[in-house]
């Protein structure tokens, strides 16, 4: 189903049964003006969810229910009881529509509110307890008076009164009312009395055209469209045939029971003048109701009664019509039960509860882990049981895995949840900063962990501004490039193995390469030395760097002080990486490279002065071995040469225990790892496993220590401290 | 044009006559006070022209072809001339 629909189905079942039960508190103190205004609030929100998904039928369903709450409101009065039960068989009919649009994944195209409208219609044209004709009806029965013969074949009533404005919105009201399906009966009648011919503004509407229809409230809301809201509408007579077809369906159940009581006083053998006769009103009566065949099998048991002298047959034939659709009636709504349970396959569960199911999944994992050190253990003691522990094991991490996979599953969402509020953002902000920009979404439906997709929103928007501010030209300026006036901004979203990449794609002008090293020259970022060897893209990360901010104008758009530095400090929180391509004249991209979910962290363990500590293993670029004389002293510090490229070295034993040793003739397993453009080598004793691990913050006295990304409790008990790589290089 | 006044001195309205056609037809009404408006040749009237015509009241000579014109919007204007 449509996310929007799916949205809007388990909204709207809160916001019902939230009106159910201030209906039933409104119906026992009429007087508690809170709980009306909170049954106000319900319909409102409703009828106005049900216009956003485009829902006509609910909407006017809502909208009666609406119009007679506000009536209540605006007099002060309690609302009726015959209200109140109105407006809950509407909220029925609203529950009945919610699980036809969840079954079926699409608004119910034969959504009907004639019946609801009618209902209402009927309540309204009822006086009310006070005695006192309900207001704004009169125009109804004045119409049905003046055109009585049409009234007699109309279906609805319509009262349009278009906005003074609508002619200069090229609404042609009269036409509309034409185009509407079986018009009857039209009559006109000025909003405000009519000006004199002189005076007369001929283009300010002031029509009020009420119309007698022959289709139903429903049809001709669709017909009228958004006009619709300038319309009243009633259904008519409908009500009145219903509750004949329901006094005539009474009368015939009684003159069935009446026959089947005629009968039981009959001893078989005798009587054949009261079966024939019970039998010939039993099947006159189903026949008047339409049920033939029905019908026929009377006439014809009682023609075999007759024959054999047995009451027996006809009696069943008809204490089956009698009670048969009766019968049929609970089967139906059981199975439209059972149907229910099906579609409502959604519960809403608390976030907490879910995360309380993440953290024990967390903590299983991790024993999990400790029970394979356990398998090992006993594997290297030769004990007997290692066969059979091993077994154990191997099952429990694939369920173990099972599980984590599922959870994981249960906090994933579509990225098009919060990707959905950005069209309007970029059209707010091309509009403000008068740069036509058009925001194409591509790849909403990617998925990734709930925490991801929530924290994400706060640095797109801050990535978009860009685009926007500085990545767009002015129209003019793109004219002149030879381009479309109106720039593109692509929010592309993709998964790429167990990562989400969200791109942000603009048709602007790149970034001024020079003008980057310019800005962090002046502004003390980078020595000058180290700004003259960097190559392009080693420029384009400068962007990243705190006080960063090439806006020549502080406007209310950007440049508030939130630089890049702010999304990519957001993203490496959630795990990820931002990175930035461009190229002059033609855009800049921004990349932002996400983990799928936050649940597990891939390390890699290695050892260095004697401790075991993780690298993510997002950081990692490669694992290799230095030879001797492979590292080479740079000034104070270390590097080594890789594919012609000189690479900074640290020995992380030495940075951990604050000495510096000299390493140049060490030999040794090194980790390359990249961060944010920087690639860096780093020294350890001993490369250990790949682990999957729960990250746990730091707290308490480690709580803060830099460096650190978190902690994480292995199998044999012992703590693994999570590097935070970022720390070293700066 | 669909308001003109014809060689008998009458506002003849033709064709679709539009919301434009509204202060024309004013016009000519306030210029011509009891002028017969000739409606035969009038396929549709907007709400606009519809207005003044309700205010006018002038008298309406011809019928419309246009069944919507005929059935329902003819006899509320004679409707109103009347009264």
């Amino acid at each position: 189903m449509d996310e929007l629909l799916a949205q809007f189905v388990i909204e709207s079942r809160e916001l019902v049964d939230k009106a159910v039960d201030d209906l039933l508190a409104l119906e026992k103190a009429p007087n508690d003006s809170k709980r009306f205004e909170d049954v106000f609030r319900a319909f409102h929100t409703l009828k106005g969810s049900a216009g956003i998904v485009e829902f006509a039928a609910m909407q006017k369903a809502l909208h009666c229910a609406e119009d007679v709450l506000a009536v209540a409101r605006s007099e002060s009065t309690p609302v009726a009881a015959v209200d109140i039960g109105n407006c809950l068989t509407c909220l029925d009919q609203v529950i009945e529509w919610l699980d036809a649009v969840e079954s079926a994944g699409a608004i119910p195209p034969d959504a009907d509110a004639a019946e609801i409208v009618a209902l209402f219609a009927r309540a309204s044209s009822e006086p009310i307890a006070a005695g006192a004709p309900r207001s704004g009806d009169d125009w109804v029965a004045e119409l049905s008076r003046t055109h009585a013969a049409a009234a007699a074949r109309a279906h609805t009533a319509l009262r349009y009164t278009p906005d003074p404005e609508s002619f200069f919105r090229h609404e042609d009201p009269l036409a509309r009312i034409a185009a509407l399906p079986g018009v009857l009966a039209i009559d006109l009648a000025p909003r405000v009395p009519w000006a004199t011919l002189d005076e007369l503004d001929p283009f300010s509407c002031n029509l009020t055209i009420m119309a007698l229809l022959a289709a139903s409230p429903a049809d001709v809301v669709t017909a009228l469209g958004g006009e619709s809201r300038y319309c009243e509408l009633r259904a008519l007579s409908q009500g009145a045939r219903r509750s004949e077809d329901e006094s005539v369906a009474q009368k015939a159940a009684e003159l069935l029971e009446a026959q089947l009581h005629l009968l039981e006083s009959v001893e078989d053998g005798h009587q054949h003048g009261r079966m024939a006769s019970a039998g010939v009103v039993a099947a006159n009566v189903l026949r008047h109701l339409g049920r033939t065949s029905e019908a026929e099998t009377i006439a014809t048991a009682a023609a075999v009664a007759i024959a054999e002298s047995r009451v027996q047959p006809l009696l069943e034939a008809i204490a089956g019509a009698a009670h048969g659709p009766a019968a049929e009636a609970p089967l139906e709504s059981e199975t439209s039960m059972a149907h229910r349970r099906d579609a409502r396959q959604t519960i809403r569960v608390s976030a907490e509860r879910i995360d309380a199911l993440v953290r024990l999944t967390g903590e299983l994992i991790v024993s999990n882990n400790g029970l394979g050190h356990a398998v090992r253990l006993a594997e290297q003691e030769g004990s007997s049981l290692a066969v059979t522990l091993k077994n154990q094991h191997a099952s429990l991490s694939r369920l173990v895995a099972e599980l984590q996979r599922s959870v994981v599953g249960m906090r994933v969402m579509p990225l098009s949840a919060v990707f959905r509020r950005f069209p309007r953002l970029v059209r707010e902000m091309s509009a403000e900063l008068k740069k036509p920009a058009n925001l194409v979404l591509e790849g909403e439906d990617t998925e990734a962990d709930k925490a991801i997709v929530e924290t994400v929103v706060e640095p797109l928007v801050h990535i978009l501004r860009n685009a926007v501010d500085h990545g767009i030209e002015d129209a003019a300026v793109r004219s002149a490039a030879g381009k479309h006036a109106v720039g593109t901004i692509t929010l592309r979203a993709f998964r790429e193995g167990e990562h989400v990449i969200v791109e942000v794609t603009d048709d602007g002008a790149g970034i001024d390469v020079p003008k980057v090293k310019q800005v962090a020259k002046g502004r003390n970022l980078v020595a000058a030395d180290d700004l003259a060897a960097m190559t392009d893209e080693q420029a384009l990360d400068l962007v990243f760097l705190p006080g960063f901010s090439t806006a020549s104008a502080v406007t209310e758009v950007s440049g508030r002080g939130v630089g890049m530095d702010a999304v990519r400090t957001a993203v490496s929180r959630l795990g990820g990486r931002v990175d930035i391509r461009s190229t002059a004249g033609k855009g800049t991209t921004v990349r932002v490279t996400l983990p799928f979910s936050v649940l597990v962290t891939q390390v890699m363990t290695v050892e260095a002065g004697g401790q075991l500590f993780g690298i993510p293993l997002d950081a990692i670029v490669e694992t290799l071995r230095v030879e001797k004389g492979g590292i080479f002293p740079v000034g104070a510090a270390h590097a080594i040469v890789l594919r012609n490229r000189t690479i900074p070295l640290i020995r992380l034993a030495d940075v951990l225990a604050r000495r510096a040793t000299d390493v140049g003739d060490d030999v040794g397993p090194v980790v390359i790892a990249q961060l944010g453009g920087e690639v860096g080598a780093i020294q350890v004793d001993k490369i250990g496993e790949r682990l999957d691990i729960i990250l746990k913050p730091l707290d308490g006295l480690l709580a803060g220590m830099p460096g650190l990304a978190g902690s994480s409790l292995l199998g044999d008990g012992s703590v693994l401290l999570v590097l935070d790589l970022g720390e070293f290089v700066r | 044009m669909t308001v003109q006044v014809n060689s008998e001195g009458a506002i003849e309205l033709s064709g679709r006559c539009g919301a434009d056609d509204a202060e024309a037809l004013q016009r000519h009404l306030l210029a011509m006070p009891g002028v017969t408006v000739v409606w035969s040749r009038c396929e549709h009237l907007h709400g606009a022209v519809v207005q003044v015509l309700l205010v006018a009241a002038p008298p309406l000579s011809g019928t419309p072809k246009n069944a919507f014109l005929k059935t329902h919007i003819a006899p509320i204007l004679n409707k109103k001339r009347t009264t």
